[in-house]
């Protein structure tokens, strides 16, 4: 215990010492939205409390492994036995390679990259430190919010002592997705742009990738081999007998051909793709589909938002309950419903188009 | 001989009439006309019957398969034209198609495993369940991912639903193309789900007051997604594991499926691996190029996601026609509805001049099919088959023809319009349009 009190004053004193040129360093705004990595286990600030991660209040000058209530690594437990206390030095070194710098961690996270992601961080999570001179005040007016916290520590003693039982939900079933899991899987693009990529390709080079990797199915043109799916053209055909719906001619968002692409094409060799390539294939898609002219028009993650396509507006919710055979509210006919004797208008046999059953 | 005909009679039905009858006449009444015939002539020793009684059968006197033969059961060999097909010129290539399930030889309301409709846009995803995760992640307190094990802890339930595509019978809007009902409406199949509640999932992870839309996704090679606004998720969604109380099969999206109840069957994500919670729709292939009712004013409609209220006469149909002649005849088939119960079917017999209400028989759950039957007295008169139905809401199913006067027929979904079969006088039906 007075080794940990020990600590507890010594890294204040390290910290505050480091406060004054370290966090000067970071934007704790911006430390604020690299937290987000960190917010699926750990929580800062007012309420906060254990979850899969210990809670980060009063982090800087914390011993290893010494939240009450957090049932740690051994690992974890061991490098605070040894005196392990986090400041600025010690984070920096642990969230760079968390599983390097404390080998057995439970922390599953592969670590902070940027040297500015960190500093922003850290100064951010500054702000939940007392390592200010003025530690006396902020106890008196934390005093309100301790009021809380015996309740939550006992709470998050229950749960921490059900053994590996998590936190989360109702039946604390699952475990926490890592950000590397996510980034693994999430790829979808929205119209809004949220999912697209950094990157970029031109009609020039998506000419290139299209004419080795799409046109077997789709055409060199985008005109459809066989009953595969035609991609261009078809302009003002919706009201045709035969309309050719394309994306030119009906697709409303761009959002959907990227998407596409990068999720199911080639077919046979889904997501296959890199992101240049996807940029470059729907840019000479649209230029199939006369949306760009320029053989030169390239297409990012920059420009995406502002290139239009020709049918958007003419979608709208489905509105069936307002078609005449629905709105009716009389009980069907049962007797004499038709006049005049019953005639064959269309026969199937005449199309003789039925597969064989042998 | 008398093995081989019943072979021959059995393979006669999934033929033509004609020869069904005739292995039935060569089998029996021919024997028995004989034997009448002979009788008198060659005396007391002559029998008269017909030969599968009068004679013993193999099966009647030689021993079967051991219990260790068949540790999966299949059906009769008699039954193997009891199969899904496809139509191969309906699509570029058989990975991403279609098959149908066999209508006109099922009865009561469960579809067997092994013929329930598929539609694959990669192919069948063959996944390692121990390999498999569920993550759920975007507007959610805590992303989280589930193995199978870990699903199977929550809460289960058991429910009966039909899934039907909403292409089924879009081959049919410009008019009867295809002879069998198999073809005509066969992408829907009805099984009971085993599984747990969406909600649970969702609740789990905690949905952020913004999120209003999931995005959910199957690990196939199409990555095939949806769009699920948030109401639908937390209502009814289920995550099934099981259908008639064993594994999904691999093509029904073995390890775990999305259920989506009156919906249409795309949403029912197969190979489901994620779901993503937004405050927005993210407007994907299925749900922009594809699953939109193109209408006549070259507008169309999105998210048309409900299954509206539709029946079908199985049997009689082109595949099924009648072998007996005249006299008692059932007409059997099925009704669903999307919006829940079916609470009544009227057939008509003479191409809706007339009804009369059939019979329902078996469960009746909400967005489940029912099954219904007339018995009638065939005169031996052609006859123009048709079913109604109508759901618990009131909501009657309308003919072809009231539909593509409001939408044409150019927007291949939801095509629910009043099935006509045509029954010639020597049992023949065909897929026809009556005045």
């Amino acid at each position: 215990m007075l080794k940990y009190l020990k600590s507890v004053a010594l890294g204040a004193l390290v910290c505050s010492a480091f406060s004054a040129a370290g966090f000067a360093q970071g934007d704790v705004d911006k430390g604020k939205k690299v937290f987000n990595k960190c917010k699926a286990c750990h929580m800062v600030g007012d309420k906060a409390k254990n979850k899969s991660g210990p809670e980060l209040n009063e982090l800087f000058g914390r011993a290893a492994g010494s939240k009450d209530g957090f049932k740690y690594s051994k690992a974890m437990l061991a490098k605070g036995e040894d005196g392990l206390v986090w400041n600025e030095e010690t984070l920096n070194a642990f969230l760079t390679k968390p599983k390097a710098f404390v080998k057995g961690t439970k922390m599953s996270f592969a670590g902070i990259k940027k040297q500015k992601d960190m500093d922003n961080l850290l100064a951010y999570l500054g702000t939940f430190s007392t390592a200010e001179v003025q530690a006396p005040v902020a106890e008196q007016d934390d005093v309100s919010d301790d009021a809380n916290a015996p309740a939550v520590t006992t709470q998050t003693n229950v749960a921490a002592s059900a053994a590996e039982v998590p936190e989360h939900g109702v039946f604390h079933l699952g475990r926490v997705a890592t950000d590397d899991e996510i980034a693994a899987w999430d790829f979808d693009v929205r119209p809004d742009g949220m999912g697209l990529p950094n990157g970029r390709g031109t009609v020039a080079d998506g000419e290139e990738v299209f004419v080795e990797k799409c046109a077997s199915c789709h055409g060199d043109f985008g005109e459809g081999v066989g009953r595969w799916p035609v991609l261009a053209g078809g302009q003002n055909s919706l009201q045709n007998e035969r309309p050719v719906k394309t994306i030119g001619s009906y697709w409303p968002y761009l959002s959907t051909v990227y998407d596409y692409v990068q999720r199911a094409m080639p077919f046979g060799e889904a997501a296959s793709l890199t992101d240049d390539e996807t940029y470059a294939i729907t840019a000479y898609l649209l230029y199939l589909n006369d949306i760009v002219d320029d053989e030169e028009f390239e297409l990012s993650k920059e420009n995406f938002l502002t290139v239009e396509m020709p049918n958007t507006a003419n979608f709208y919710a489905d509105d069936r309950e307002d078609e005449p055979q629905y709105s009716v509210s009389a009980d069907p006919c049962m007797n004499e419903c038709k006049v005049g004797p019953v005639e064959i208008t269309k026969r199937a046999q005449v199309l003789d188009v039925t597969p064989d059953q042998e | 001989m008398s093995k081989k005909s019943m072979l021959r009679s059995a393979k006669g039905r999934n033929d033509h009439p004609d020869n069904g009858r005739r292995a039935f006449l060569k089998n029996g009444l021919v024997a028995g006309g004989a034997a009448a015939l002979g009788a008198a002539a060659a005396g007391a020793a002559q029998a008269a019957g017909e030969n599968v009684i009068l004679q013993k059968q193999d099966w009647r006197t030689y021993l079967g398969d051991g219990v260790d033969a068949r540790p999966y059961g299949t059906p009769s060999a008699h039954e193997a034209h009891v199969i899904r097909r496809n139509v191969e010129w309906l699509t570029a290539d058989p990975v991403s198609s279609v098959s149908f399930t066999p209508l006109h030889e099922l009865d009561g309301i469960i579809t067997p495993n092994g013929v329930c409709f598929e539609r694959h846009h990669g192919g069948i995803a063959e996944i390692d369940p121990t390999a498999h995760r569920l993550m759920i992640h975007g507007l959610v307190d805590t992303p989280l991912v589930f193995t199978l094990e870990d699903l199977k802890r929550f809460p289960r339930e058991n429910k009966v639903y039909f899934l039907e595509c909403a292409a089924n019978s879009g081959m049919e809007w410009r008019g009867a193309q295809l002879n069998g009902v198999q073809f005509t409406h066969g992408m829907i199949h009805n099984v009971m789900y085993t599984g747990i509640k969406l909600r649970h999932v969702l609740e789990e992870a905690g949905i952020k007051p913004n999120g209003k839309w999931l995005l959910v996704e199957g690990g196939d090679a199409s990555a095939m997604t949806r769009s699920i606004p948030i109401e639908k998720a937390l209502n009814d969604c289920m995550i099934a594991f099981k259908m008639n109380g064993e594994a999904l099969r691999p093509e029904q999206g073995y390890p775990m499926r999305l259920v989506v109840p009156g919906w249409e069957g795309n949403m029912w994500i197969k190979w489901l691996r994620r779901i993503e919670v937004g405050d927005q729709p993210w407007h994907q292939r299925e749900e922009t190029s594809k699953y939109t009712d193109l209408m006549p004013d070259g507008r169309a409609r999105r998210f048309s996601w409900q299954m509206d209220v539709k029946s079908v006469i199985t049997s009689p149909s082109p595949q099924a026609p009648v072998t007996h002649g005249k006299g008692r005849t059932v007409i059997s088939g099925l009704a669903w509805s999307g919006a829940g119960k079916i609470s009544r079917v009227d057939v008509s017999v003479d191409g809706g001049r007339n009804w009369r209400s059939a019979r329902i028989d078996g469960p009746s759950l909400s967005r489940s099919v029912h099954r219904f039957y007339l018995d009638i007295d065939w005169n031996g008169e052609p006859l123009y088959l048709q079913s109604r139905a109508m759901d618990e809401y009131r909501n009657v199913q309308p003919t072809k023809d009231a539909l593509r006067a409001v939408r044409g027929v150019n927007s291949i979904y939801h095509n629910n319009g009043i099935q006509t079969w045509y029954v010639a006088k020597d049992g023949v039906t065909e897929n026809v349009e009556v005045s």
